[in-house]
């Protein structure tokens, strides 16, 4: 009996640790089993969705989105025919709704009768441009002041709301432009800005500014709405 | 188990205990002690491996102060747990056969032996010897994988760290055992009970490890992988080739300042199996500069430096392995001028210069999270997709080796198919 006693300590050394391990084991094939493989509550990778994308301002993005062809990936080109149709609110209503886009938003401004983008205003419209995020529209919105025949502001604004298209094609030579960037040309009919917005960025800052001026522009933003 | 040796336990030949044997059986005790204290941090480390084997994120032990509180997150502790040198056969059991449970097992059995040398009434130096000769074990061992952790790791885990003295303390107690025990005199080597002893420390091992074998979970349903890509082309080419020979298509998702990734690139690379992938990346900065759908900058400055990756892909691993080995740094400096990160990378890399910071370059990486759009990936780095497969996150750490290995011959035997 005695020639036995030194062995128990080591079959203690043998048990304890295989009884320790054999229950760790076990509560880790207990927990793998209670556990679904995956990414736990984790985001998905989505285009943006800021807090001013009211249902009316996704509504009108929408309808211009449409219009241009952009929702059915056709890039069939931006032919707004009649801006109050497609917007279908009043004038200071739609303007409202751009409001909380101020960070956003670049103006670029226009010579008297002209579409031509200057220096300034290209590199308006490339700051705008890279500063996409992860928005899925860019939106131009352009105007013509009130001088000369309202067919002639038409022509216009939709001059100038091409050229600013045309300019990113050149300058990023992206084949999905067409289906990111949305015209809408106003002319001098329908939502006039205020001289309130010589206060947003434009192009020509620091020059003088008034209601007339602000309105030979082209109002330009990437619309942070997952549409 | 049965004593072989022929010398008689029975009572002293006088009445009470030998004094000075008695004294000398202290040294015996603190050695036991000793080992007890390396088989108890060895449990510890032990019981954060197994832990982690349902691939959950859980704490880890970090101190060699019995008591304190684990701790979760980045760790010497948890990088010493995860690098390739914490187990064995990584690539045919899910996250190895831990180095700790083999430690374990000898600590224990060491502890045990002191104490059975003590419960023979007429030691000699011819018993203590085998205890001497036992503790070169743990102690070898220790010098061995300490250089590894310096020399490898860079970092010393605190568990470790209480392994490594104890191997120390018991060595040299072993060794005092021995010297002040009483002399064998003219007695032979007694090989039978040296052998005996042998024996049970070997089996000691081995029947523990073959029971981690036999319990180690296996049946996991993460093998089967956690999504897949479905919008694989690349018309925008933001996907950066990485140099390397391998076929099998694999997709990284990754943010240069993340500290995970780099650890995740290190595990990969340590694995050797990153040499079957032909690997190209998607940049994910988790920047809020230029990356919408993380509200604060987890890693400010990664904007500035996957902009530089993709002004010049032929310099994106350059640039990474960088960034990699001086991310503490990069972070820093990002935190408090991420426009200091522009001007840096321009410098270093002159091939960026002009491009960081333009508005094209900006594009790029917004083209670049715009896939992760349209693939719905998780707003989580890094990840590693293996023929457009996910692996889990629970897969990316410990069981790295094992599930890629398993996802690489699944398709070769699915490749292999007529």
């Amino acid at each position: 009996m005695n020639a036995l006693v030194p062995q128990i300590p080591l079959l203690l050394g043998l048990a304890i640790p295989a009884i320790v391990v054999s229950g760790w084991l076990g509560d880790a094939e207990e927990s793998l089993r209670a556990t679904e493989p995956g990414p736990k509550k984790v985001a998905v990778a989505a285009m943006a969705e800021e807090g001013y994308c009211t249902p009316e301002l996704k509504q009108i993005v929408r309808r211009v989105a449409g219009a241009c062809g952009l929702l059915d990936a056709q890039g069939r080109g931006c032919q707004p025919a009649d801006a109050a149709k497609i917007v279908q609110l009043d004038a200071g209503d739609f303007n409202r709704l751009f409001l909380p886009l101020k960070a956003r938003v670049h103006i670029i401004q226009f010579d008297t009768r002209s579409a031509e983008l200057d220096e300034a205003a290209q590199r308006a419209v490339n700051a705008a441009w890279s500063d996409r995020g992860g928005a899925s529209f860019f939106f131009v919105v352009a105007r013509a002041s009130p001088d000369g025949s309202k067919a002639f502001n038409q022509k216009l604004s939709n001059s100038r709301a091409q050229s600013v298209l045309d300019f990113l094609e050149g300058q990023f030579k992206d084949p999905d432009i067409k289906k990111r960037v949305g015209l809408l040309w106003l002319g001098e009919e329908f939502a006039q800005l205020t001289a309130d917005f010589c206060g947003w960025t434009r192009s020509r800052a620091g020059t003088e500014c008034d209601e007339t001026q602000i309105n030979r522009s082209a109002f330009i933003a990437w619309i942070d709405c997952n549409i | 188990m049965v004593e072989l040796d022929d010398v008689p336990i029975g009572p002293p030949p006088t009445d009470g205990p030998h004094p000075s044997r008695s004294r000398r059986g202290g040294w015996l005790v603190a050695a036991a002690l000793a080992a007890l204290v390396g088989a108890f941090f060895a449990g510890l480390s032990t019981h954060d491996f197994i832990t982690h084997l349902d691939g959950q994120i859980h704490a880890v032990h970090c101190s060699v102060m019995p008591g304190d509180d684990a701790i979760v997150g980045q760790s010497g502790c948890k990088d010493a747990m995860l690098s390739p040198w914490s187990s064995f056969f990584r690539r045919s059991i899910w996250g190895g056969l831990p180095v700790s449970v083999a430690a374990l097992a000898v600590f224990a059995f060491l502890a045990a032996l002191s104490i059975a040398i003590l419960l023979r009434r007429n030691r000699t130096r011819h018993d203590t010897f085998f205890l001497f000769a036992g503790a070169m074990l743990p102690a070898v061992a220790s010098i061995i994988w300490a250089v590894i952790a310096a020399t490898q790791l860079g970092d010393f885990c605190q568990v470790c760290v209480g392994m490594y003295a104890s191997s120390g303390l018991l060595l040299v107690l072993a060794v005092v055992a021995h010297v002040r025990a009483e002399p064998a005199g003219g007695t032979p080597r007694p090989w039978g009970r040296w052998g005996l002893w042998f024996g049970e420390g070997t089996a000691a091992v081995a029947a523990l490890v073959v029971l981690y074998l036999a319990l180690v979970p296996s049946e996991r349903k993460s093998l089967a992988g956690c999504g897949r890509l479905v919008m694989t082309e690349d018309k925008k080419g933001v996907l950066l080739q990485m140099p390397g020979e391998g076929i099998t298509p694999a997709l990284s998702v990754i943010d240069p300042l993340c500290p995970s990734c780099r650890a995740f690139d290190q595990r990969l690379a340590s694995s050797g199996l990153d040499a079957q992938l032909n690997t190209r990346i998607l940049l994910f900065p988790l920047d809020s500069r230029c990356n919408w759908m993380v509200k604060q900058s987890l890693h400010p400055g990664a904007c500035a430096l996957s902009e530089a990756m993709l002004c010049a892909p032929e310099q994106a691993k350059a640039i990474l392995d960088w960034a990699f080995a001086d991310q503490e740094r990069l972070l820093t400096l990002g935190a408090h001028d991420p426009a200091a990160i522009e001007r840096e990378v321009a410098e270093r890399f002159p091939a960026v210069s002009g491009c960081v910071g333009t508005s094209k370059a900006k594009d790029r990486v917004t083209s670049s999270l715009r896939f992760a759009v349209a693939n719905a990936l998780p707003v989580v780095t890094p990840q590693l997709y293996v023929d457009d497969v996910r692996l889990c996150d629970e897969d990316t750490d410990l069981g790295l080796e094992y599930t890629l290995n398993h996802m690489l011959n699944q398709r070769a035997e699915a490749g292999a198919m007529p």
